[in-house]
């Protein structure tokens, strides 16, 4: 299999780099959603013109923007062959650990630092149980969530807290018309596009999340990047776990519930694979916007969330079939 | 000779593998009681041969017939025919036992009865020695490589093949066990079957062969009567008179710097290393395989530790990891391709810049422009044949697979570099340029060392060679007599047997490391947790509670034994919950009072069947589309809720009361949910460990390719799993009929954490083939404990999620610990 492969890029004009590297940022596994995203947007126009009007589009895009900086986080975990189960946990504490903060003392200044060193804390010992404890990603996230959801009843005493003015606005807030979620999401999706494409160490990360054993021979400290992916993840979904408090004014005690699922469809559909190493967090995000957009017009309908759920795991199965179109065809014929 | 039967037959066989010529028109022929032995270099072509042989391999041309039958690339006709190999990594599962792996080695027909499996495996041990070390109890993970050749060996003879390959049978055995596995093979050939026998080493073929076969280069150097042969004949058959592989020229005039040396450097399977390189010249590292040649290299690499004392350019320096060998400039090429120096699926421009990124680094960004140069400067100065850098380098040829990692070490610029086996797997024609390259890189002044198991190459690439044999240098060439025939000679004529080595493990380990200990520990936990709650509040033994809880852990043990079933062939199913739930929203649509007894029996059926339609999409995205369990499942989970909560938007349907009365039926204050849970607990583990498709379930979830052989089939095996799971997740959804009473599509949700839960605590692995029924049910006994437990120690509710965090991380944690421990290199 591996000599078709060769033969068929070797019937492109050999020598023309430029354009290969450039043919290969632009069409590749990731650069489906771009195009699953265009045809939503002009279905959408068509059969359900109310939901791109862009009223209701600034509406959607700042629940989309939530969804994509969680995605964001799941994703590198998901690069790192690992899954991360205490996105839930990670994001209500969040939430609730912000407004009980700011409240105490006072400054939202104060709170934003303490609440992110908290949810690195939580990153930190994931990574450790997974790296170094050497126990399944699944396992650990999962256990560390529940503690955490013990932790938020034990925060939040089991009623939902307001959240600080300065945040509800902030959350509400716009840049040169744009919402702020969107501009934090946006920021998030280039900074760590940017590190994992263009830097070091993202490199480096990239490739522990390929081939752990290879990157030891090679010299890279491969538990250092295992550990920060979890924490950035963390950091990731506190952010979001913020930025919800803020936009329904209250930290709730199951904020971060209805974002894990959505969170790791968005991974599945934006295209990064579950083999480690490459990924997309643009990818990612550009799936939460499709996975938001589908719900919609899915509700525009008149359906129920239920449907709008149906055909989000349609997505996923889609999403994944239509990369593996060769495959499929070649499993049916063996029978 | 040629009176008797041909028992294997090869005429004219050739086979290409892309770009290399691995085997020339070879005609080989064993006959019925002979001793065949195969000899030849690494790379000559003898396990690509055998492939062949047993149908591993398809031949390019050419025939084979096994017992005058022909057969082509079908190892299970292969096996069927006759011929049982022995290759020298046993395929065996790690997580059965001993005996487990020897009765699913066996074809049907010698199967024993799994009551008196461990009777029958010790007395399978004894037939190979009767003072025999191996427990047929043990898990195969905890045997040592000898131990495991051993329970290879026995296996192939007591399958008594026709034709029995021997590959390298003498590597990992100690003294006496060479002379048993002589006495065995004579008893082989005494009944009339045929033994070929694969050796480096020819002074043990000598003695045991009939007839020999020299392999060079894949080509037939013809086939010899063993006893006629000198041993010196033979190494010059094995070398060749001629050399048809370029070298570059040597170092011209001995250096006097030197930059590497190491004195007393000890490590796992070398000891006391006194060695030192100097720039400009390669040393070469030779030796049979697993001699401390390579472990020594890998020490140096920082990939195992050593200790001693290393100086670098006549500074002391230690080296903690790899990537302090990075930082001292010692730079490592893996001889493992696939497993240590490629990132398959990356482009070749991010596999060679991987080990050099500061080169194109400004500001801590990586300017693409520079990189590209870089990439396309290494493309032309390797020739590696490709159209351009963005190319994955999985799609690439060994050959240059192996050149675009050599050009990413040396782009590191190191001062040191290490090369192990610098051209496995590669053609002819890039060996040349290979070896250009390692010569260049010494000439530019930097200390070069090689590990090759080829002798050519080490005598045409080296300025100096170390031989080691049992983890020690005994002897080193230098000059001229740095020549293949004085490399092959003292490589190969020492006879040294290993000694036996097996890492001690503390007994506690090895007990927690076993299939019992999580059950003892749960067990104990269950009872301490119970002991506990029960002086503070004797309120939790009354009947009343243990009723309850009792009641509540027979539906999560139902579940959590579908996820272990799934969990045993590396499986996982996240949609447990939800089918959970829409069974039970199915039943609230037929099993309501007003409706009569046809309906019910219509949804009892129906219930089921849902449950089991869930497990067929389950498998048909994990199996066709080769969707990852996690992300199928998940989607499952994602649809199957939605189809509840449409057929029940808001909990509806009153169940009848009948049906619930009969589902809360109690023995005493035992309810029959949780006396059918235990009793199925227990038929289950008795299927696990006590029947084929248990043992094979398990099997195929510790190794697939050794399940494979077999003769597991996993596809089918994995529909089994699947199906049974959601059947499962459907029975525990009955049991929670009689506590919800009413159609709530949300009923079952929590449960798909809480039966992974159940299971982990209960001792299963992720990775599979680990795991018990009972296992599951005593964790979700003591989940559903810890759930209620806080209640009576008036603790606040939030100690119900710590206490359920902390135990699982507890539990696993030990489990990981102890299975990692008791596992031998």
């Amino acid at each position: 299999m591996t000599t078709t492969t060769l033969n068929k890029a070797g019937d492109a004009p050999a020598g023309n780099a430029g354009f290969a590297r450039l043919s290969a940022t632009l069409f590749n596994e990731f650069s489906w959603i771009w195009g699953g995203l265009f045809a939503l947007f002009l279905i959408c126009s068509v059969v359900a013109p109310g939901v791109v009007r862009p009223a209701a589009l600034s509406s959607l895009l700042p629940f989309a923007a939530i969804l994509a900086i969680t995605a964001v986080g799941m994703t590198v975990v998901i690069q790192q062959r690992g899954l991360d189960m205490s996105l839930p946990g990670t994001m209500t504490i969040a939430g609730l650990l912000f407004a009980k903060i700011g409240f105490m003392t006072g400054s939202t200044l104060l709170a934003v630092p303490l609440t992110l060193l908290i949810a690195l804390g939580i990153g930190i010992v994931n990574g450790l149980l997974v790296a170094k404890v050497n126990i399944t990603p699944i396992v650990v996230t999962l256990a560390t969530n529940a503690i955490l959801m013990g932790a938020v009843r034990a925060v939040s005493g089991g009623s939902p807290m307001t959240a600080p003015a300065e945040l509800a606005e902030f959350s509400h807030s716009k840049l040169f018309g744009v919402p702020m979620t969107l501009v934090l999401a946006l920021l998030f999706i280039l900074v760590i596009s940017v590190v994992t494409k263009r830097s070091i160490a993202g490199r480096r990360f990239v490739a522990v999340g390929q081939n752990p054993a290879a990157a030891t021979a090679a010299g890279i400290p491969i538990l250092r990047y295992q550990v920060a992916t979890y924490a950035v993840a963390a950091l990731c979904f506190a952010v979001a776990g913020m930025l919800f408090t803020g936009f329904i004014g209250s930290a709730s005690q199951t904020a971060g519930i209805d974002y894990l699922l959505p969170a790791i469809a968005a991974v599945v559909v934006g295209g990064t694979p579950f083999s480690g190493g490459r990924g997309s967090v643009i990818a990612s995000g550009a799936a939460a916007l499709f996975m938001a957009l589908l719900g919609q017009m899915v509700l525009a309908f008149g359906a129920e969330t239920s449907v709008q759920l149906l055909v989000q795991a349609g997505a996923i199965i889609v999403a994944v079939s239509v990369r593996h179109l060769p495959d499929l065809l070649r499993w049916i014929a063996r029978g | 000779m040629s009176s008797a039967r041909k028992l294997l037959e090869m005429r004219g066989v050739s086979k290409h593998f892309p770009g290399v010529r691995a085997l020339h028109d070879i005609t080989f022929d064993v006959y019925a009681g002979e001793v065949h032995g195969l000899v030849g270099e690494n790379g000559a072509g003898k396990s690509t041969l055998m492939g062949v042989a047993s149908g591993a391999l398809v031949a390019t041309e050419g025939e084979v017939h096994i017992d005058s039958d022909p057969m082509s690339g079908d190892p299970d006709r292969a096996r069927e025919l006759g011929l049982a190999i022995v290759r020298q990594e046993p395929a065996l599962m790690p997580d059965l036992s001993v005996a487990e792996n020897l009765f699913l080695g066996m074809p049907h027909a010698k199967r024993p009865s799994l009551s008196a499996l461990n009777t029958w495996a010790r007395g399978l041990l004894k037939h190979w020695s009767e003072d025999v070390t191996i427990d047929p109890r043990d898990h195969v993970s905890t045997l040592n490589p000898e131990q495991r050749f051993i329970v290879e060996i026995v296996k192939a003879l007591e399958c008594e093949p026709k034709v029995l390959v021997l590959d390298e049978p003498t590597e990992h055995l100690a003294s006496e066990d060479v002379e048993r596995l002589f006495e065995r093979v004579r008893a082989v050939t005494a009944r009339g079957a045929a033994v070929i026998y694969i050796s480096h080493r020819i002074r043990e073929v000598q003695a045991i062969a009939n007839r020999l076969t020299v392999l060079r280069d894949g080509e037939g150097q013809g086939t010899f009567d063993a006893r006629n042969m000198s041993e010196d004949q033979i190494v010059s058959l094995i070398v060749g008179g001629d050399l048809d592989r370029t070298f570059p020229a040597k170092a011209s005039e001995a250096s006097t710097r030197t930059v590497l040396s190491t004195r007393g450097f000890s490590g796992p399977g070398f000891s006391n290393v006194n060695l030192d390189i100097r720039a400009g010249e390669i040393l070469g590292l030779a030796g049979i395989d697993a001699n401390g040649q390579r472990e020594f290299m890998r020490a140096l690499a920082g990939i195992h530790r050593g200790s001693g004392d290393v100086t670098l350019l006549g500074k002391p320096i230690s080296i903690r990891n790899s990537q302090g060998a990075k930082r001292h400039g010692i730079a490592y090429l893996p001889g493992d391709r696939h497993r240590e120096g490629i990132f398959p699926e990356l482009s070749i421009r991010e596999n060679f810049s991987i080990r050099s990124p500061q080169e194109d680094a400004a500001l801590g960004l990586i300017r693409s422009g520079s990189e590209q140069r870089r990439t396309v400067d290494a493309i032309r100065q390797f020739a590696v044949k490709t159209p351009h850098g963005e190319t994955p380098i999985q799609s690439l040829s060994g050959g240059n697979q192996q050149k675009v990692v050599l050009s990413s070490v040396l782009a590191a610029k190191p001062q040191v570099l290490l090369v192990d086996e610098p051209t496995q797997g590669v053609d002819v024609g890039a060996r040349a340029e290979i070896y250009r390259s390692i010569r260049e890189t010494a000439r530019s002044g930097v200390a070069v060392i090689v590990v090759s198991s080829d002798a050519q190459e080490v005598a045409g690439l080296s300025d100096h060679v170390a031989i080691f044999s049992r983890g020690r240098v005994v002897d080193m060439l230098s000059g001229d007599d740095v020549t293949e025939d004085r490399i092959t000679s003292s490589v190969l004529k020492s006879t040294e047997q290993r000694d036996r080595h097996h890492r001690p493990v503390a007994a506690f380990w090895k007990w927690a490391a076993s299939n019992s200990a999580p059950l003892v520990m749960v067990a104990a936990a269950i009872l301490f947790l119970g002991a506990v709650a029960g002086m503070w509040n004797p309120f939790y033994l009354s009947p009343r509670s243990l009723t309850g809880m009792m009641t509540f852990a027979a539906t999560l043990a139902l579940v959590a034994y579908g996820q272990q079933f799934l969990m045993m062939v590396s499986g996982i199913d996240l949609s447990v919950g939800p089918t959970m739930g829409l069974c039970q929203v199915v039943g609230s649509f037929f099993l309501l009072q007003e409706l009569g007894p046809g309906s019910h029996v219509a949804g009892w059926v129906l219930l089921l069947l849902v449950a089991m339609a869930v497990g067929v999409v389950n498998w048909i995205l994990v199996e066709g589309l080769r969707m990852h369990p996690m992300v199928a499942t998940l989607a499952t989970f994602m649809a199957v809720q939605a189809i509840s909560l449409i057929l029940r938007p808001v909990p509806g349907g009153m169940i009848d009361g009948d049906v619930m009365m009969a589902l809360s039926m109690k023995v005493g204050i035992v309810p029959v949910t949780f006396i059918a849970a235990v009793l199925l607990a227990l038929v289950l583990e008795f299927w696990l460990y006590r029947r084929e498709m248990g043992v094979s379930m398990r099997g195929l979830g510790s190794r697939q390719e050794a399940a494979r052989t077999a003769g597991i089939r996993p596809k089918l095996a994995r529909f089994v799993a699947y199906v049974g799971c959601s059947f499962l997740a459907g029975l525990a959804a009955i049991t929670m009929i009689a506590q919800v009473g009413i159609g709530d599509p949300r009923a079952g949700l929590t449960y798909t954490l809480g039966s992974i839960a159940a299971v982990v605590i209960g001792g299963a692995s992720l990775f599979g083939g680990r795991g018990s029924f009972v296992g599951a049910l005593l964790g979700a006994i003591f989940i559903t404990q810890v759930n209620s437990v806080t209640v009576f120690l008036r603790l606040s509710q939030e100690w119900q999620q710590y206490l359920l965090g902390f135990l699982i991380l507890a539990s696993v944690a030990l489990y990981s610990k102890s299975r990692e421990k008791v596992v031998q290199a």
